[in-house]
């Protein structure tokens, strides 16, 4: 983030220009439309702390069901980490805090007695790298249900592995060799996989932590494809660095800055019209 | 642009020297190796060429009559008859036989010493083996005293050693080797008997059970500890200044001198515990304490090159962190742990400091059969061996280093193949 | 409202790009503005050169128009603009359309100029001419100007006066009615003057057209068709 203030300045220092005003005051509350009704999450005040540090301030926001909302913002902006307090991934980090209430229909995540094994089989995650497991695409597949017992048996277990990976456009690829490795496939179809490994477990919702940024173009159109048909089913988080994969994918963009929420708004206006002036300088490619 | 033909002008000139220095380098490389194999190369030469001798055994041919009478043996069953028979008289009366012309008590004694004073013994068991032959006569081979083994195999080299034979004796050997009545055979004993005062006698099969024990043991006790205390470390632990201690500890213990070890064992296990000292029991747990870090140390590394984004996978699934580890971290880890284990196992085969301490270093002619029984190991076996006085003794050692040495290879093999079978890749 | 601006970008040479089009659209604009106070001219002063010139210069304003196209499609697949660099460019495209059409009617009236320059007569019809071409004139400037400088207020401003313009042009074909039933000789003459006329009330539509992008790409509002 220094570097792109670092940038920003410099920039506007060596033109004769008026000042871009890019040092807005970035304290006051979110523009745009944050809330809507009936929401899938809904998020209030939320603060994220590693250790003393501060990496997400004050974010109010909801998001609909069947709704896809994109989270951009520059390197270290606090997408990724707000995008993972949705699941309680940053549990796993030590030192990290999270505050405020992180609401799953109505219900805080963030619960002393909540199990969080049954916030991820409901709250499914893919990663910016495919990482499937070391193990066929069967087993890959196979993994959520069998440790959540969600097929009674092998029967339903394929059905499951085959609606999967047909729900994510993999099973015409991969329906000969099911039982090989699935780190063998394609950077693409591993993602792929991955989110048909999601999606086995059916989730509600699906957070996406820059799921295109290791594949080529060509994959990228193909997930991008996947993400919209799986809209219709399942709510969607995305982070990630292309605005133009934000603008094509999603509903709703969110714009992170220095851990805060700038602005949300439809993706259509936060395009052609934003309403914040850093959101303006970030989609016109004036730091970032 | 004059600039760019300058600078490629430079580039050019100073190629050849950069390629030179390159190549230099490499030769270091290959200087290092080739001192390195050369080495081992001579090392192995000199074993080999010391130790080869020990897998043969002069013996020497002698009819002996089974003359039940003189025995005071009437059926080979009868145990308490076996007992007390005078077995040595069966040889020495063969001996007499064989050089009819020796006549007085000191040639006669001098005679007897041709064969192995263990050779008796033999004689009862192959007659319990064999109970017809009671009353019969039969050649044998028996084993010869290990001077004249030593010297009948230095004078087969031609370089014969005679410093421990009378002239009568060398006579002998003589006569014997002309009637073809001497001979080298596979030594059977060296792989089959314990330890012995006599070198002709003397075998390593007690310590290599003795090593095969206390290692079964290290490793039954330090690899769950270790794998446990490694999991435990990397996944589960929260890293603060507690844990950032033990990790130094631990990274410490790895360091320290064995026989500290051996000292930790005698002041706890003996005198605390009570535990019987020379036993496998024993060395196992002092080679479990010298183990442990090494393991655990190894097994963290493994573990820690498990890439995170398989545990991230699996979290996001829904998986419990005991899920993550059983299902995906541990296969993942196991080759390595393994290899580490495996290592380890070795360093503590080859570990002679710490058993000192616990009186692994005992002389023991019996086979250990279990982990209470006293035992002694390969290497401390090597130790005893060359402490001997006994000329012959030389190429025991040698023998018995060739044997421990090929334990550690098929060890470091089964390392290497365990590693390649096991190993998946992501 | 955040100020339009082609500068900051991490890529300097978008800035450069933007910069380069919006130059190209004034000296465009320019162009276009001289051709039609020329054709102006030459219909008042009877000046057939001068509308010869105006018929010939109509191919430069034509090039302009397909550089500057060519520009702004280069920018589109290459730099992807967003937000007000998008409404920019996209103004720009169309922009450069309006004035085509604006080069495209000051080449007929100057077209009429030449014909009316042949026809003998009463000067009859010029008073009307005058007035709305001064207005109109008036008004490209203006729009012209106001885009220079990214000013909603005077692109409002003028954005009102084509309201006048289209009252201007109802009473000049009023006007132009009665001579020709006053005096039936004169009604070849008075059509082309018709022509003029009615030429200078489009270049007002498209002039209006113009203000009206100035105000999308600055507001982002759409205030077309209200």
């Amino acid at each position: 983030m220094k570097q792109a203030k670092a940038a920003a300045k410099s920039a506007t220092d060596t033109k004769s220009n008026p000042k871009q005003n890019l040092e807005v005051d970035t304290t006051q509350a979110t523009v745009g439309n944050r809330f809507c009704e009936n929401p899938k999450m809904s998020m209030r005040d939320v603060n994220v702390f590693y250790g003393d540090k501060q990496a997400i301030y004050d974010v109010s926001v909801d998001i609909a069901k069947n709704e896809v909302i994109a989270m951009i913002g520059p390197s270290g902006c606090g997408k990724s980490t707000f995008l993972r307090s949705l699941n309680r991934m940053n549990d796993t980090v030590d030192g990290c805090k999270v505050e405020g209430e992180v609401l799953l229909d109505g219900h805080n995540i963030y619960q002393q007695n909540l199990d969080v094994v049954e916030l991820r089989a409901r709250v499914g995650m893919v990663f910016q790298k495919p990482n499937p497991f070391p193990k066929s695409i069967f087993e890959n597949i196979a993994y959520g249900p069998k440790i959540h017992g969600l097929a009674d048996s092998r029967v339903d277990l394929d059905e499951i592995v085959e609606g999967s990976l047909k729900k994510a456009g993999l099973w015409e690829e991969v329906k000969e060799r099911l039982h090989q490795p699935g780190t063998g496939l394609s950077g693409g179809q591993q993602q792929r996989l991955c989110i048909a490994r999601a999606i086995a477990v059916s989730p509600e919702v699906i957070l996406m932590d820059e799921p295109c940024s290791a594949l080529d173009p060509i994959a990228t159109a193909r997930i991008e494809e996947l993400i919209e048909e799986l809209s219709q089913n399942f709510t969607i988080a995305i982070v990630t660095h292309s605005m133009q994969q934000a603008a094509r994918v999603s509903h709703r963009t969110a714009y992170f800055h220095l851990g805060k929420l700038i602005e949300v708004n439809p993706t259509e206006q936060v395009f052609t019209m934003p309403e914040h002036q850093l959101t303006e300088a970030y989609i016109t490619g004036r730091f970032g | 642009m004059s600039n760019s033909t300058d600078n490629l002008q430079k580039i050019k000139s100073s190629l050849k020297r950069r390629s030179r220095s390159e190549s230099r380098f490499r030769w270091y490389g290959r200087v290092a190796i080739i001192i390195g194999l050369a080495a081992v190369l001579a090392l192995f030469v000199d074993i080999i060429s010391k130790g080869h001798g020990a897998f043969k055994a002069t013996y020497i041919q002698v009819d002996i009559h089974y003359d039940g009478d003189r025995l005071g043996v009437t059926s080979s069953a009868d145990k308490s008859q076996l007992m007390q028979a005078n077995w040595d008289a069966l040889v020495k009366s063969g001996l007499r036989e064989k050089f009819s012309d020796v006549s007085g008590r000191r040639d006669k004694r001098q005679l007897y010493k041709l064969v192995s004073n263990g050779t008796g013994f033999d004689l009862k068991e192959h007659l319990v083996a064999n109970p017809l032959l009671l009353g019969e006569t039969e050649s044998q081979w028996l084993l010869a005293d290990d001077d004249i083994d030593t010297y009948y195999k230095s004078w087969l080299d031609g370089e014969p050693y005679d410093a421990r034979l009378t002239k009568k004796q060398i006579q002998w050997i003589d006569q014997l080797h002309q009637q073809g009545d001497i001979r080298l055979q596979l030594n059977t004993n060296l792989l089959t008997r314990g330890d012995s005062r006599e070198p002709e006698q003397a075998g390593i099969y007690g310590a290599v059970m003795g090593s095969l024990l206390t290692l079964l043991l290290t490793l039954m006790l330090s690899f769950p500890i270790g794998v446990a205390a490694a999991i435990y470390l990397e996944e589960f632990a929260t890293k603060n200044k507690f844990t950032d201690f033990i990790e130094v500890n631990i990274n410490n213990l790895a360091a320290v001198p064995s026989i500290i070890f051996g000292l930790l064992g005698l002041a706890v296990f003996i005198n605390f515990f009570h535990v019987p000292r020379s036993v496998p029991i024993m060395g196992g747990l002092v080679l479990t304490l010298m183990t442990l870090p090494t393991i655990i140390i190894t097994s963290r590394a493994a573990i820690k090159s498990v890439p995170p984004s398989i545990r991230e996978a699996a979290l996001g699934m829904g998986a419990s962190r005991y899920q993550v580890v059983l299902h995906h971290v541990l296969p993942l880890a196991l080759p390595g742990m393994l290899t580490g284990a495996i290592i380890g196992m070795a360093q503590a085969l080859g570990e002679t400091a710490p058993l000192l301490m616990i009186g692994m270093v005992a002389f023991i002619v019996d086979i250990p059969q279990g982990f209470t029984d006293p035992a002694t190991v390969l290497p401390v076996q090597i130790f005893l061996w060359a402490d001997s006085p006994e000329r012959a003794f030389i190429e025991k050692t040698s023998a018995a280093i060739m044997v421990l040495l090929s334990f550690l290879l098929i060890m470091n093999i089964s390392a290497v193949w365990l590693r390649k079978r096991l190993e998946r890749r992501w | 409202m955040p100020k339009m601006s082609f500068e900051n970008h991490i890529m300097t040479q978008f800035d450069e790009e933007l910069e380069e089009i919006r130059t190209q659209l004034m000296e465009m604009g320019g162009k276009v503005e001289q051709q039609l106070k020329n054709a102006i001219q030459a219909v008042i002063k009877a000046d057939s050169r001068l509308a010869e010139e105006v018929i010939k210069e109509e191919r430069l304003v034509d090039e302009m128009e397909v550089d500057i196209d060519e520009a702004c499609i280069l920018i589109i697949a290459r730099r992807q603009p967003a937000a007000s660099d998008l409404r920019f460019v996209m103004m720009v495209t169309k922009a450069i359309n309006d004035l085509e059409r604006i080069g495209d009617e000051a080449r007929k009236i100057a077209n009429h100029a030449v014909i009316l320059s042949e026809q003998d007569g009463l000067s009859q019809g010029y008073k009307e001419v005058r007035h709305l071409g001064d207005s109109v004139s008036g008004m490209l400037a203006n729009a012209l100007d106001a885009f220079a400088r990214f000013d909603v207020e005077a692109a409002m401003r003028t954005l009102e006066e084509d309201a006048q313009v289209d009252l201007d042009y109802k009473s000049a074909l009023r006007e132009l009615v009665t001579y020709m039933m006053e005096d039936p000789r004169s009604i070849s003459r008075a059509i082309n003057i018709l022509w003029v006329v009615r030429s200078l009330e489009r270049i007002g539509d498209h002039a209006k057209n113009l203000c009206e992008q100035i105000v999308y790409v600055v507001k982002g509002k759409d205030i077309r068709h209200q």
